[in-house]
Parts: structure tokens; C-alpha cells; sequence
């Protein structure tokens, strides 16, 4: 298929391969040309090869085809006049003007590494993007500043006397950051990702003051304090002694709580330790830290919270079906929990689980997941008030947690997309207590239309999870109480991270364009310089997704998405700001492998997609993936970030560390 | 079960002449009629009783029980052509012309060419045939490579049909002999004299055949007909073919589909009309011809379209005659089915007289209509009606 003029310059290094029969004599255009994308399709069905010596598209652009030539050739110099030669000044084609003249070539390549090239009197800051698009540049001198923009472009030469600017140079690095999620392309090269802040390059404003240095402004803080738990038990009176929590006779507590909810048939309370993980438990619905505020509000103030002990919910209808939608991760707890995801259970911890049983069919419906959780937290409710009085020498740890703003870097908002269908496709906003039900209201009530909350009230219980999708992709409340995205945002002083906002994905598909048009309107309003949309599960909510992502990249906001995605959770739409991908996924094979919270959001995935997106708003582009669901671009990005930042990036285990499940050995993993 | 309509003449030639009668037992794939003269044989697709032979027809009254898998075998050979023969094989893109004959001719140092073209607009069957038993088609061309003693096979293909074109790309990669070449994605694209002109650089005049070139031609679904016949000793039988237009899921595409069933049990099988709907055409837009839903399924069907109602256009028109679109009879249909009254009558200026039938002299490179249109408006037609190709 022939491409436009606009593929043509994104590929402009790329091979130039006749798309179509061509005439001799005519000038070589874009619509002469296939699209290099699909190379890879044509060589592996053997209709093409590519010789060493074929031209590449920048030089057969407005060069002359000597004769007729059928479609699928690759074009070499001596079935081309004219060749064009992407340094030469000389260049008659009307269609572009001083684009070509700023193209790259190869002495701007070597230049770039050179570092010495870079801080020497001349400061030379040479850009060699592999993208020319047309170059803007204006400059102007007012009050003592210098602004120059520049859309996109290469092999630029500034020189500017050293006294009159304080702008440091760039640390440029050749470093490929991939995008990883399958269905997605885009890629990666030349990035001017810069060790010290993305204001520093020369897409920057040269605002003012000296940009090295991180100003900091703190917005809030909020402390955490842990109390160790190291059994759990039941007795007549919830309580927590030293390390010890009592809590009162589940028969007499779970009656009270079944009480309280129409729906709610039966509860059961069972304390697992650590010897009773092979054990069968029913799907699990959530993972809850069990937390309490002592001071101020969520967000802010003291938080108690247990260590050691979390709760869990699990729950069928009187029927014994699962609770859950797209799988379900019932079995022996040690083969269906991925263990220490942020939204799992460590392993080690002691879980407090409650198993709820409600009306017959009720499972699929808005009020069973809803009452199921309400009833619930009437238990977590009676340890919060426990913990409340608990002694303040329990405390083992006062842990700062502290929202700041970073007034000089650029701004990034994380926009996370919850589920917001109905039935147990709910979440709970900002309730009284961390992780509570009172006084939340559930996102699709509200439309579910974005939402601020602050990074801090994200972590300190702001979200309660109803959401139950596919067991491996669901973020508990647990997950949002360790939310690495926003932790690795917060605390990175390269951006200035001004929130988190939460939407909806709403069941059809007239809601998910309303909702996502209003996100795009609050985006532009809010004026920030980049963005991060996450999701969880896969097919229906990546319509949103990618609508989400369009309405942010249409308004020229540098984003980057992420989700599982692999194999099974392939994107079914996409557009074209939608070039800059995380997949979450962590399985072997790619899949939804029902493995609880297998293929959550990690700190690993947060740190890829902070790369990617300081890598975007520094002008950088990211790579195209590869047309299947490889992983080892995701290793590879990695190995990138860790060579760049000098870091090392520590890897999730997956599936493969935990003894096979039932499903896995039956299902997914048959030998 | 149904009605099957077995019509006697699927092919170029003479009707067929019955072999069965009144009352037989049949089954699926038994010979039922044999040529006289130039033809094919046929076989009945489904097994039943034969329950009426007229003039143009054998009607058999299928069982309710069929097993597709289940057919009488051609007879053991070991010479392809004669299988092919055996089989009752013509060419399955819409010319029906007996396989047998046309391989009959070698052709050394020749061409060999599938025709993966898909030409007419709708039509998708094909396309869909080629992805899927791209393998299968492969092989029958290298059983017609033999047969003919050509040095080349080429399967001409539209780039536009990616999926098939890798499919085919794939099924070659490791035949020598056997190479996917590209048409231009025009109508008619897959006239043989296009595709000689495209492929190997040679004009051949009107009425001439490809044999002059060196080239012999065949449909991909004939190629993989003649696979089935040499490999399963199945005789043809079964038929893919699209149903489009005025039906509620479009593009649908029947593979193997039992020849003599009528076109009604596909417009159902496909969610029934979208009304109001117009006549029903069999085959391609440009060369189909008007049906019913009675209608059978031959050897030679490619398709059953829906089309809209006619609009009613009261005016004076003239027809434009096209060697690639519907010739005059389809034209004067239409334009009597629309309300317009006839008053002229031009032949494209390509349109050149070869053996009693107007031939193009250059299919697929349309010179301008200026003379034609201005004789028409002359005789006072206010609207034209053409079955031309290009704009």
C-alpha cells in the first residue's frame, strides 16, 4: 500500500521498495513507496529482499525512476537517476522546501555522543532525530532571552556566546526506548533524555532562573505508622496486644455484618497464616491494607496501619459461582496469588479473610459485589476502631510520605482509567477511613468522570476496589495503597507531578467517548506537559484507553499508556498517539493466566514509563515494537533505562516461581 | 431435504446428456451426465433420487441425512489430465470452459498462470480461498506445470489483497518454479488478456488466446479444484461463492458449497434481504447476469448479489457498450427495468469484431468517450448507461 507523505518523512532512513507497478521516467513521490511497516510480512512470505545497496527513501524522494518497474522491488542506485542526497542544499522539489536542507547526516551522528564536542566555549547542541519533519525555528531576542522553538528536527547547530546563557547541555545519549506493548508501535532513538531535567534540551523555553536546580515546594505530608502484627486470633474482644490482634468471635461478628446488607446470605471469617497457604480458598475479590486514620483527613495527618496482616474477600453466590467476571482465581492460595504484587498479599502475611455468600445470581449484578464489600468492611471496621486505641508504643515505624511539586520541571498528570461498567466494576472514592465504605462514592455513580485526588490520598486508602475483571490485571485496594506509578512520579524530581485523576470506563460506548472527551477538556485546561494513562483488565476498557490517549495527544501533550496487553489482551483499537506503550504484563506467555494480580502495574513497569515519557517530552521519539508480542522488548528497554540512568531495575518474578495451578496445568500451561 | 437443481449445461459446449433416470438412487458424486462434444462431465453434489430430467436439468431430491466427506471417487488414473477430465473440471472464474482441453495444449517454456485477481468489485471468495489453501493451490500448480510442460508458474494476484498475497508469498517461498506477480488494482484486471499484457509484456489482439503468448490461465478455485480431483479423487462438485448487496451480513463468502442449490438458501443462510431490495445478479457486477431465487449454483457461479431496487429514471438514454461490462441485452434489461426509454445505441471505439462477438482491443485502457456521447446526444439522449470500466 502506497504511503502518504507523512509516513514517508517518519521513514525516511527506511528502505525505498516500489509499493506499486511504476512507470519509467516518472519522479519517485511518497505514493510510489510501501509502507516499511509491512517489510517484515513481505520478507517472511519470501516477496522481498532487501539488497545491501538499496536506496533509502530520503534519497529516492524527487529522484527518476529509469524504467518501467513492477510493484515489491526494492529501488538500488542503478534503476534510479537523480538520487537525491539528503545533505545537498540543491534541491528542486517544490513540495519541500527547507526541510531536506536540515536532515541529518552522518557527521551529526558522530557528534552527538561527543561529549567534549558539548561543553567546549562553542556550545554545540546537535540533535540527529531520525525524524525531519519540517523545522520551526524562530529567533528572537527580548529582555536578554533568547527563545527558540523547534518543532522537531536534526543536525541543528546553535552557537550562542557562553556568557549570555546559563543553559547547561543536554546529555545526549543514542539510547532506543521501545515501545513494549504489542499492538503499538512506536519507538525510539535519539532521545535527548537528560541526566539532570527535561527542561534542558532544546525544545525547552529557556524560562529564567538557573534550571539546574530542583526547586521543591511542599504540598502536603502525611505519616504513616505501622503497628506489627504477628498473629491473629479470635477471642472475645477485637483488640490488638503487642504484636498480637485479637478479633472477636467471627460467629457473633459476621452475623452483625451479614445483618447489615439485604443481599448478604452468609459470612464466614477464617485466619490464614503463612502454614495454610495451600489451602482453597474462592476467587479473591480484593486485598485491603488494614488502615486507620488517627489524625486529619485521608491524604493527610497520621494513618495507623497494620504490618503483617491484610484483609481479604472473597465470595460465590449461593450457587457457589464466583464473584468475578473473565476468570476467576479460586485453588490452593500458594498457586493461584501472585505474591507481593502491590495489590497481593506478601507472602508471609497473615490474612484475615472473609468468604461471603449472596442471593442466587446476584453475582453479576451492581448490588451483590457492592453489598459483599459493604458487609465486609463492618469486620475491617471494628479492627480500625482497635487500632485507634492501640498503644502509641506499638508503633514500629513512622513512615513520611510527602507530596511535593517541582515548580521548574515539567508538569505530568497520571490519569488512572478504574473500572466503572457496573456489577462488581466499581470503585469507591475516597471514603472516611483508608480503604473504607463510608462516605465513598462510587465512581459510576458520579458518571464516572474524571476525578482528582491527590498522589497522597491515593496512598493513603483513597480508592476502594470493587473492580474484578480478569484476576491477573484487577488493582486492588491493596494496589492503590502501594501504587508504584504514583510513588515513582511523586518522588522524581526530573517532573512535577500536579495529580492523579481517576475515570471510569463505562459500559458503552457513547459513555466512554462522553467520559473521555471531558477528560481531553480537563487536560487542556489543566495546561501540563505530559501525561501517563493506566488501566487495568483488557478488551472493552482499551476502547476507552485509546480514546483517552487520543484526546490528551491531540492536544499536543506528550503521553504514554500503559495496560496489559501481550498476547491475549492485544489493544482492538488504536491511533496514532498511541506510540509510546507500557505492557504490564509479566506471564510467560502473555496471557490472562487467572493468576492473582500476576499482570499488575510494578515499579519496573513505572519506571519504563517514566523513561518514555521523559523521553517524549524531551522531543524524543519511541521505536515502533515489533509486529507480534515479543518480551524481549521489554527486556531491552530495561537494559536501556539501566545503562542510561545507571540503575539497576530489579524484575518481577511471574507465574513460573509459584508451583502450576489447576488451570494452568489443565488449561494454560498443558504439557 | 431440498431440491436439487443439476442444470446440464456448467460449461462451454453442448448440453450435457443424462446418464440417470426418474427414480435412480444417487449418490453424492456419482457421474449423472456425460458430454457430447466439447463439455464436462457431472456429477450430483448431494445424494438422493432423481425426481425429474428436463430438457436443461436433472432435478434430484436430496436425503436429509449428507456427509460432506462422503463421495463417489473418479475412476484410478494415473495421468492428471485424465483425472481432470474424470472430475468434469472447467474453469470455475465465470468462462466454464472445459480444463481438460485447455491443458491439453503444451506449452514448453511457457507460462503457467493462476488468475488470483478477483476482479470483479464484491467478490471475495476467491480472496478468501487463496489465504486459506494457499498450500493447496500451490500444489495444483505444480500438477499443471506438469501437465503442461511450462517452465514458469506465476500466480497473478492485486497487492491490494494482503492477506492472500502473503499467504500465497508464503506457500511459493520454497517452489522454484512458482512465483506471486502483481496486477494493478483496476477492473478488468483479470481479463487474460490484461494479465498476459501485465505479466508478460505481450498485446494480444482481440480473440486472441493467451496460448499465443505461451501462457495458459487458470482461476485459483479451478486450481484447486484440479488438487482435489488428483488428491481426493473428488470430482467437482462443490463451488465457493460470495453473497454481497442487499443482505444482512455482507461479504459473506460459502466455501464448498454443493452445486444445485438455489440462491435463495444462501440469501437466507446469509440474515435474508435488506428491504426493499432490486433483482438478484449471479456473478460479478460487470459480467453477472439477472437470476431468481431459484436459481442454482453451477459450476461457473461466483456469486449471488442483491442489488437495490432499480431507480426509476424517466428519460431518453443511450447504452454504452463495453467488452468488460454487461453487454447490450444486460444494458437494454436495465434500462427497461429503470423506466427509460432507448434511444440510442454505441459501442466503446476499442470494441472491434472478431468471430460474430465484439472484443476490446486494449481492456483495462479506456480512451475518451467523446465521439460515442456526442452521436448519442445527437439522437437525443439526455443520460447515458454504460458498463465501461474506467472513469
Amino acid at each position: 500500500m502506497s504511503i502518504s507523505k507523512e509516513t514517508a518523512m517518519d521513514h525516511l532512513k527506511d528502505p525505498a521498495v516500489l509499493c506499486c507497478r511504476a512507470e519509467g521516467g516518472i519522479t519517485l513521490q511518497a505514493s510510489n513507496l510501501e509502507d516499511p511497516d509491512l517489510f517484515p510480512d513481505y520478507e517472511d512470505s519470501g516477496l522481498l529482499e532487501l539488497p545491501d545497496d538499496v536506496l533509502n527513501i530520503e534519497q529516492v524522494l524527487g529522484a527518476t525512476l529509469k524504467d518501467t518497474t513492477d510493484a515489491l522491488l526494492p529501488l538500488t542506485p542503478d534503476m534510479v537517476d537523480n538520487i537525491q542526497s539528503p545533505s545537498d542544499d540543491s534541491n528542486d522539489d517544490s513540495d519541500k522546501d527547507d526541510s531536506e536542507d536540515n536532515s541529518t547526516d552522518d557527521t551529526a551522528d558522530n557528534a552527538n555522543s561527543d561529549a567534549s564536542v558539548a561543553t567546549s566555549t562553542d556550545q554545540s547542541a546537535q540533535n540527529a532525530a531520525q525524524t525531519v519533519t519540517p523545522v520551526i525555528t524562530s529567533g528572537t531576542t527580548s529582555n536578554g532571552v533568547i527563545k527558540i522553538d523547534i518543532a522537531k528536527g536534526e543536525g541543528i547547530h546553535l552557537e550562542v556566546p557562553t556568557n549570555a546563557s546559563t543553559t547547561s547541555i543536554p546529555n545526549q545519549s543514542n539510547q532506543k526506548v521501545v515501545n513494549d506493548s504489542t499492538t503499538e508501535n512506536a519507538v525510539a532513538n535519539n532521545n535527548d533524555n537528560n541526566n539532570d531535567s527535561a527542561d534542558n534540551n532544546a525544545t525547552a523555553d529557556t524560562d529564567d532562573n538557573n534550571p539546574d536546580e530542583v526547586q521543591t515546594k511542599v504540598v502536603r505530608e502525611l505519616e504513616r505508622d505501622h503497628f506489627k502484627i504477628t498473629e491473629v486470633k479470635f477471642g472475645d474482644k477485637t483488640e490488638i496486644n503487642g504484636t498480637t490482634l485479637t478479633i472477636r468471635t467471627p460467629k457473633d461478628l459476621c452475623k452483625e455484618a451479614v445483618e447489615t446488607e439485604k443481599i448478604v446470605q452468609d459470612m464466614t471469617l477464617e485466619i490464614i497464616t503463612p502454614d495454610d497457604y495451600d489451602k482453597y480458598s474462592e476467587t479473591i475479590m480484593d486485598v485491603q491494607p488494614i488502615a486507620t486514620k488517627a489524625e486529619g483527613e485521608i491524604g493527610s495527618g497520621v494513618t495507623r496501619v497494620l504490618d503483617g496482616a491484610v484483609f481479604v474477600l472473597t465470595g460465590t453466590d449461593e450457587n457457589g459461582i464466583q464473584i468475578g467476571e473473565f476468570g476467576s482465581s479460586e485453588g490452593e492460595m500458594n498457586k493461584n496469588i501472585m505474591w507481593n504484587r502491590p495489590g497481593s498479599p506478601d507472602k508471609g502475611d497473615i490474612m484475615i479473610k472473609a468468604q461471603v455468600t449472596i442471593d442466587a445470581g446476584r453475582n453479576m449484578e451492581r448490588i451483590g459485589p457492592l453489598s459483599s464489600h459493604k458487609a465486609a468492611d463492618i469486620i475491617t471496621q471494628e479492627i480500625r476502631e482497635a487500632l485507634k486505641k492501640a498503644d502509641d508504643s506499638l508503633i514500629v515505624n513512622k513512615e513520611k510520605l510527602v507530596q511535593k511539586r517541582h515548580p521548574n520541571q515539567k508538569r505530568v498528570v497520571i490519569v488512572k482509567e478504574i473500572m466503572g461498567q457496573g456489577a462488581m466494576h466499581d470503585n469507591l472514592i475516597m471514603p472516611v477511613e483508608p480503604v473504607g465504605t463510608l462516605g465513598a462514592k462510587p465512581n459510576v455513580d458520579l458518571g464516572n468522570l474524571p476525578i482528582m485526588l491527590s498522589p497522597l490520598e491515593v496512598l493513603d486508602g483513597g480508592i476502594h476496589a470493587l473492580t474484578c475483571i480478569g484476576p491477573a490485571s484487577k488493582e486492588t485496594s491493596r494496589h492503590y495503597w502501594r501504587e508504584p506509578m504514583v510513588l515513582e512520579a511523586m518522588n522524581d524530581e526530573d517532573i512535577d507531578l500536579v495529580g492523579v485523576l481517576f475515570v471510569g470506563s463505562p459500559q458503552a460506548n457513547t459513555e466512554k467517548f462522553y467520559v473521555s472527551k471531558r477528560l481531553g477538556m480537563t487536560i487542556e485546561a489543566m495546561d501540563v506537559d505530559g501525561a501517563i494513562v493506566t488501566t487495568e483488565g483488557f478488551g472493552n476498557n482499551h476502547i476507552d484507553f485509546a480514546s483517552h490517549l487520543e484526546e490528551i495527544g491531540k492536544r499536543g501533550v506528550p503521553v504514554v499508556g500503559m495496560t496489559y496487553s501481550a498476547v491475549q489482551g492485544q489493544l482492538v483499537v488504536g491511533n496514532k498517539y498511541m506510540d509510546a506503550m507500557v505492557d504490564n504484563n509479566k506471564s510467560a506467555q502473555g496471557i490472562e493466566n487467572e493468576i492473582f494480580e500476576n499482570n499488575t502495574l510494578c515499579p519496573e513497569d513505572a519506571i519504563r514509563a517514566m523513561a518514555m515519557l521523559e523521553t517524549k517530552m524531551a522531543g524524543g521519539k519511541i521505536e515502533k515494537p515489533e509486529r507480534k508480542w515479543n518480551p524481549n522488548v521489554k527486556e531491552n528497554n530495561i537494559k536501556v533505562i539501566e545503562k542510561h540512568d545507571n540503575i539497576k531495575i530489579e524484575e518481577e518474578p511471574n507465574e513460573q516461581s509459584l508451583p502450576k495451578s489447576k488451570k494452568r496445568i489443565e488449561i494454560y500451561e498443558k504439557e | 431435504m431440498e431440491k436439487v437443481t443439476i442444470l446440464l449445461k456448467q460449461h462451454v459446449g453442448k448440453p450435457d446428456k443424462p446418464l440417470v433416470e426418474v427414480g435412480q438412487r444417487v449418490k453424492r458424486g456419482e457421474l449423472i451426465a456425460e458430454p457430447v462434444g466439447l463439455g464436462a462431465n457431472i456429477h450430483t453434489s448431494l445424494t438422493g433420487t432423481v425426481e425429474d430430467i428436463t430438457d436443461d436439468a436433472i432435478i434430484i431430491d436430496a436425503d436429509e441425512d449428507q456427509c460432506k466427506e462422503d463421495f463417489v471417487h473418479i475412476p484410478d488414473s494415473d495421468d492428471y489430465l485424465t483425472d481432470i477430465e474424470n472430475a468434469g473440471i472447467v474453469g470455475a472464474g465465470g468462462a466454464g470452459f472445459p480444463t481438460s482441453v485447455k491443458l491439453s495444449n503444451k506449452i514448453p517454456g511457457g507460462y503457467l498462470i493462476a488468475n488470483a485477481a478477483e476482479c470483479e468489485p464484491l467478490l471475495c471468495h476467491n480472496t478468501q480461498v487463496e489465504e486459506r489453501y494457499a498450500d493447496q493451490i500451490v500444489r495444483g500448480m505444480k500438477y499443471l506445470l506438469e501437465i503442461t510442460d511450462a517452465k514458469v508458474g506465476y500466480i497473478a494476484v492485486k497487492k491490494i489483497h494482503h492477506a492472500a498475497v502473503l499467504a500465497l508469498g508464503k506457500a511459493c517461498k520454497n517452489e522454484p518454479k512458482i512465483q506471486v506477480k502483481f496486477l494493478t488494482n483496476m477492473y478488468p484486471a483479470g481479463d487474460e488478456r490484461v494479465i498476459v499484457r501485465q505479466l508478460l509484456g505481450v498485446v494480444l489482439k482481440p480473440g486472441e488466446l493467451p496460448i499465443k503468448a505461451h501462457a495458459i490461465i487458470q482461476n485459483t478455485e479451478t486450481i484447486k479444484r484440479v488438487a482435489e480431483a488428483i488428491e481426493l479423487r473428488k470430482p467437482f462438485i462443490d463451488k465457493d461463492i460470495t453473497l454481497d448487496g442487499r443482505i444482512k451480513e455482507r461479504s459473506t463468502v460459502f466455501e464448498n458449497v454443493p452445486i444445485g442449490l438455489p440462491a435463495k438458501k444462501f440469501i437466507d443462510a446469509a440474515g435474508g434481504y435488506i428491504n426493499p431490495h432490486g433483482d438478484i445478479t449471479v456473478g460479478g457486477p460487470f459480467t453477472g447476469h439477472t437470476g431468481k431465487e431459484s436459481t442454482p449454483v453451477t459450476k461457473t457461479t461466483g456469486a449471488f448479489l442483491v442489488a437495490m431496487p432499480y431507480p426509476q429514471v424517466h428519460k431518453k438514454i443511450g447504452l454504452l457498450e463495453c467488452e468488460c461490462g454487461g453487454q447490450e441485452p444486460r444494458l437494454r434489461e436495465i434500462a427497461k427495468k429503470m423506466g427509460s426509454e432507448v434511444v440510442a445505441f454505441q459501442r466503446c471505439k476499442r470494441m472491434v469484431l472478431v468471430n460474430g462477438r465484439y472484443r476490446c482491443s486494449l481492456p483495462g485502457i479506456c480512451p475518451g468517450q467523446a465521439d460515442a456521447v456526442l452521436a448519442m446526444k445527437k439522437k437525443g439522449a439526455e443520460s447515458i448507461l454504460t458498463g465501461t470500466c474506467q472513469d
